[in-house]
């Protein structure tokens, strides 16, 4: 097992699942505002469902190739690390959407509905691995944007000129129907930090694979031939020599022909 | 480091690690501290504030019942030891009785605890010769009587009854 290889199955198998477990610890993770105590949220059912989208958007967009996680080839015990491996992923993402999504009300249906939209659609769009990689990464920034700065600015102090923009815009509607988010600014950093690091993991799962994803059997195929060539100054020698029975035969040719000719 | 101790590892940590997150959000820590007071729960090496306990004795005995209650939970802050609970639920007694009318409120909130200490200790047995309510179901049993509306409720001579 050489150094690379030993690295890869690190990340692969020891820092992975750590890296999303942690985005499955600190995504439902909030802090009170008038407390500063930690409240536990556990993924909503909604949640789960649009993680389940997720995995089969990972699978469609070739983020996660299937048959380099799991496989018959596979040892048993290589099969059930990168088992526990997608495990992590798909909470994780549940994790990650319970991170952006408001906790209750109006919002919470709202976002979940646009979630459910976009994640539907995509499951029928062009996908490879780069795209889909922008395309979660844009859908989870607006989300944590409009959650954690634009809701977020409604438990912002009331003299703040936020406060004042979008209680105007949502001026005549409850808070309690809207589903506004009372929580510390830490709340915010912490879902930053999570969303990081679940990115972070995405990113790196093609490369985490058992066989790198690539072109595989071209790539292979012209690595092999590229290996078997001889060195550079084997193919000189080996010019050499052949310029050498060509002279050579030419040579004997002449003779002959000429012979043929005396004849 | 060979490959099969790597997976070995990973997996064994993230399992950990998956019981560990469970468990966060199961018990629901509000604060570090209360993270490894939790633990110790768990693991069963619970053990009250001995001083605050004694603290709150202290002050129940000289009938400062709020104060002994303040000074039973932070002894008993996960609500654990059917002793401190029994003593808790017995200051809601003594602090709502009256002679002519209880207080529902602070009755109700005594019923709540002594069912907790039921559910802890359906033996337990208070040894506190001062105390003449011995067993939380007679405890509770008094507090749910005080709690019900009755005609006996408007008896002149229940002015004569007294305290347990």
């Amino acid at each position: 097992m050489n150094i690379r290889e030993r690295n890869l199955a690190v990340w692969r198998f020891l820092l992975l699942p750590l890296i999303f477990l942690t985005v499955a610890l600190l995504g439902g993770l909030r802090v009170g505002a008038e407390r500063q105590n930690f409240i536990f949220i556990p993924p909503p059912l909604v949640c789960l469902i649009l993680a389940s989208l997720l995995m089969l958007l990972f699978l469609r967009g070739r983020l996660v190739f299937f048959g380099d996680w799991i496989s018959h080839d596979f040892p048993l015990l290589t099969n059930a690390a990168n088992a526990i491996t997608l495990l992590t992923l798909f909470f994780a993402s549940a994790q990650a959407l319970n991170s952006v999504l408001p906790e209750s009300g109006f919002l919470f249906w709202l976002f979940s509905f646009f979630f459910l939209w976009t994640l539907w659609n995509n499951l029928f769009s062009e996908f490879d691995a780069k795209r889909l990689l922008r395309s979660l990464a844009v859908l989870f920034g607006t989300a944590f944007l409009l959650k954690h700065l634009i809701l977020a600015a409604f438990a912002a102090p009331e003299e703040s000129g936020w406060y004042k923009l979008i209680n105007y815009i949502f001026e005549g509607i409850p808070r309690t129907v809207l589903g506004i988010p009372n929580f510390a600014p830490a709340t915010g950093y912490i879902s930053f930090f999570a969303l990081a690091l679940y990115v972070l993991g995405l990113v790196s799962l093609p490369f985490a694979a058992t066989e790198p994803i690539q072109e595989n059997e071209k790539v292979r195929r012209i690595e092999g031939e590229i290996v078997n060539l001889p060195a550079p100054h084997e193919q000189l020698n080996s010019l050499d020599s052949g310029v050498k029975n060509l002279d050579s035969k030419e040579t004997n040719s002449t003779l002959d022909s000429r012979l043929k000719i005396q004849d | 480091m060979n490959l099969k101790l790597i997976q070995t590892t990973g997996i064994l940590l993230s399992i950990v690690y998956a019981f560990f997150i469970v468990w966060l959000y199961w018990t629901e820590p509000k604060t570090v501290a209360e993270i490894s007071t939790k633990a110790t729960v768990t693991v069963g090496a619970y053990e009250i504030n001995q001083a605050k306990f004694d603290e709150g004795l202290r002050l129940f005995r000289t009938e400062n019942y709020r104060a002994a209650r303040e000074n039973f939970n932070q002894a008993d802050s996960e609500k654990r030891d059917a002793k401190t609970q029994f003593y808790t639920a017995y200051s809601f007694y003594r602090e709502g009785w009256g002679r002519t009318w209880n207080d529902d409120n602070l009755f109700r909130q005594g019923v709540e605890t002594a069912n907790r200490v039921v559910s802890l200790d359906p033996n337990f047995k208070s040894d506190d010769a001062d105390l003449k309510l011995k067993t939380a179901v007679e405890l509770k049993t008094e507090l749910e009587q005080g709690i019900e509306r009755s005609w006996d409720d408007i008896n002149p001579l229940k002015v004569l009854r007294e305290r347990k």
